[in-house]
């Protein structure tokens, strides 16, 4: 039976299958094919070339450097949060007085724009007045002043850290959840067997927190492949390409250079990347769900 | 009067080291924005200002006034118009039984994931084909189409929630299933219209690539944008670029000091920025 109240939310579901058709799916095809063709320049070439431009890539060392920043990105961004956020949900677990106060503070950056916390760290790091060289200045510790971002030897470093900071209140967030998702009488077993202090986190709980690690995880590892706008503002990728990243390439290869196929290849590049993390995380929860 | 434990006083001094290297970059952003151009040499950023000064607010101001209201004007509307076909989706998906409900569902969850990069060239060109490049418009339409995955999820985790058996009984006096939508659940969807609102409201606001690509340098383009351009102009200036700074960020400052526990729902459903 089709009738009128059927009708409408139909054609509301059929919108937004259109537009997330169009918008995601199409767009995603769209690129890969652009990705084939030569288009250089600003007017549209769908000659398709075939594989040309990701041989390129291969050969091409800001590519190289971009892909090498991406997994330092995710070899030091990703553990480092992880590892932060879990130190903060276990000290406010420790039934911290004013933790609502604590969390909501922890968790602030995370709510910010990229746009806003590269402003501010760019500030932080500023080399002549910036916040962390009058500090070392005043307090006698003079000897560790440094370039940060302008140092290109620990520029990356310094956007990694600046990014564990936003991030670390997230996880935070994911893994205090987890641990008080824990059935209190597992707790109080562990406590009847003498567990206490840092062996009961070690044994009992930390081993329960393998779901929220898992999902955390996924959401810091796409982030560190895709990440974008703090960079850009940030370093603009520099100096020199010291931490330049994937999207940031592809980025200024696109509209700056106005290398559409080859930007095109990086971004599929990129989204095949990100295939590889959340195909198998979607395909674990899906099987959860139906369970 | 007994003592505290050392252990709970290293518990506390840890924690209270953490706010200071937590809200260090914003206070310092906070007590520049107050200063003048000579505080600025003659103070450290953690200082508060020796003469305190709402100039660098006012010429910030000025400057992202238009683009300020762009962000507003787009992030309401698409943040609307997302949270309504989110809403329908999230209840057609849960209260409506139809085959390939779960792979509707998936082809919505993919959509969270993806890393835009690998949509924006051909998102560029469908805004030129449709007039909506340099639009207000092209804005509303790109935060809409890629917000609806997120808040197709976050309203079926919570319309999976209300009981079938309500569901069937309006069924049973023939209300049909829009009817159903208007009557029964729409009333019931305060919390999770929230929880998507601040969410949605936050992520678009927040957002900066669909901006630079879609409005860079135009009229409409939105105060994301328009910050990052004052930090590469105003490069010795850094009372008015953090002014500015303040500016943008003062929306989602609010929204966080007044409705953080429902920002907190949306990331704990699995709603992250992009």
């Amino acid at each position: 039976m089709f009738t009128k109240d059927r009708l409408i939310t139909s054609l509301f579901l059929l919108l937004s299958l259109v537009l997330v058709g169009h918008f995601v799916y199409f767009c995603i095809g769209w690129n890969v094919f652009v990705s084939l063709s030569d288009w250089k320049g600003l007017a549209p070439s769908y000659n398709i070339v075939g594989f040309d431009q990701y041989l390129r890539l291969f050969h091409d060392p800001v590519f190289l450097t971009s892909l090498k920043n991406n997994l330092i990105l995710i070899l030091l961004f990703v553990p480092g949060t992880l590892f932060l956020g879990l130190f903060l949900a276990i000290l406010l677990d420790l039934k911290v007085r004013g933790e609502g106060v604590f969390r909501g503070i922890y968790l602030l950056p995370f709510a910010l724009s990229f746009v806003v916390t590269a402003t501010l760290w760019a500030w932080m790091y500023n080399l002549k007045i910036g916040v962390i060289n009058t500090l070392l200045g005043k307090t006698g510790l003079e000897f560790l002043k440094s370039g940060w971002i302008t140092d290109p030897n620990i520029a990356l470093y310094c956007v990694v850290l600046a990014l564990i900071w936003q991030f670390a209140g997230y996880t935070m967030l994911i893994f205090l959840a987890g641990i008080r998702s824990i059935p209190e009488s597992q707790i109080r077993a562990a406590e009847v067997d003498g567990a206490s202090g840092f062996n009961l986190y070690r044994r009992v709980v930390i081993p329960q927190l393998k779901a929220p690690a898992l999902s955390a995880f996924v959401v810091l590892m796409v982030f560190a492949l895709k990440a974008f706008d703090f960079i850009f503002v940030l370093t603009d990728g520099g100096p020199g390409y010291r931490t330049y990243v994937l999207a940031l390439m592809m980025f200024r290869w696109t509209f700056s250079k106005n290398e559409f196929a080859y930007g095109a290849a990086i971004a599929t590049i990129l989204f095949l990347l990100a295939l590889v993390i959340v195909v198998p995380y979607l395909y674990l929860s899906f099987r959860r769900e139906k369970e | 009067m007994r003592s505290p434990k050392p252990r709970r006083v290293i518990l506390y001094i840890l924690l209270v080291f953490s706010v200071f290297l937590f809200l260090l970059p914003l206070w310092a952003c906070i007590t520049t924005s107050f200063k003048t151009v000579k505080d600025l040499i003659y103070t450290t950023p953690v200082e508060p200002p020796l003469s305190p000064t709402v100039a660098p607010l006012i010429t910030a101001f000025n400057i992202m006034v238009r683009p300020l209201l762009n962000s507003f004007t787009f992030t309401v509307a698409a943040m609307i118009l997302s949270c309504l076909l989110g809403s329908i989706n999230g209840y057609i998906l849960t209260k409506i039984k139809f085959r390939g409900s779960n792979i509707v569902f998936l082809f919505f969850t993919i959509g969270i994931f993806i890393p835009y990069q690998a949509v924006l060239v051909p998102l560029v060109l469908t805004m030129s084909k449709l007039g909506l490049y340099n639009q207000i418009g092209g804005l509303i339409l790109a935060h809409t189409a890629y917000g609806i995955p997120i808040t197709t999820l976050l309203f079926r985790n919570f319309y999976g929630l209300i009981p079938d058996s309500v569901i069937m009984a309006a069924k049973t006096d023939g209300a049909g299933t829009w009817t159903i939508y208007r009557r029964i659940v729409l009333p019931l969807s305060l919390l999770p219209f929230v929880v998507a609102a601040v969410f949605q409201f936050t992520s678009i606001w927040n957002d900066f690539l669909f901006g630079v690509v879609l409005a860079r340098g135009s009229e409409v383009q939105p105060a994301s944008v328009a910050l990052a351009n004052l930090k590469g102009t105003t490069e010795f200036q850094w009372n008015v670029q953090m002014a500015g700074t303040l500016w943008y960020a003062l929306p989602v400052l609010v929204i966080y000091l007044i409705l953080a526990k429902y920002l907190i729902r949306g990331y704990m459903a699995g709603a992250v920025k992009g």
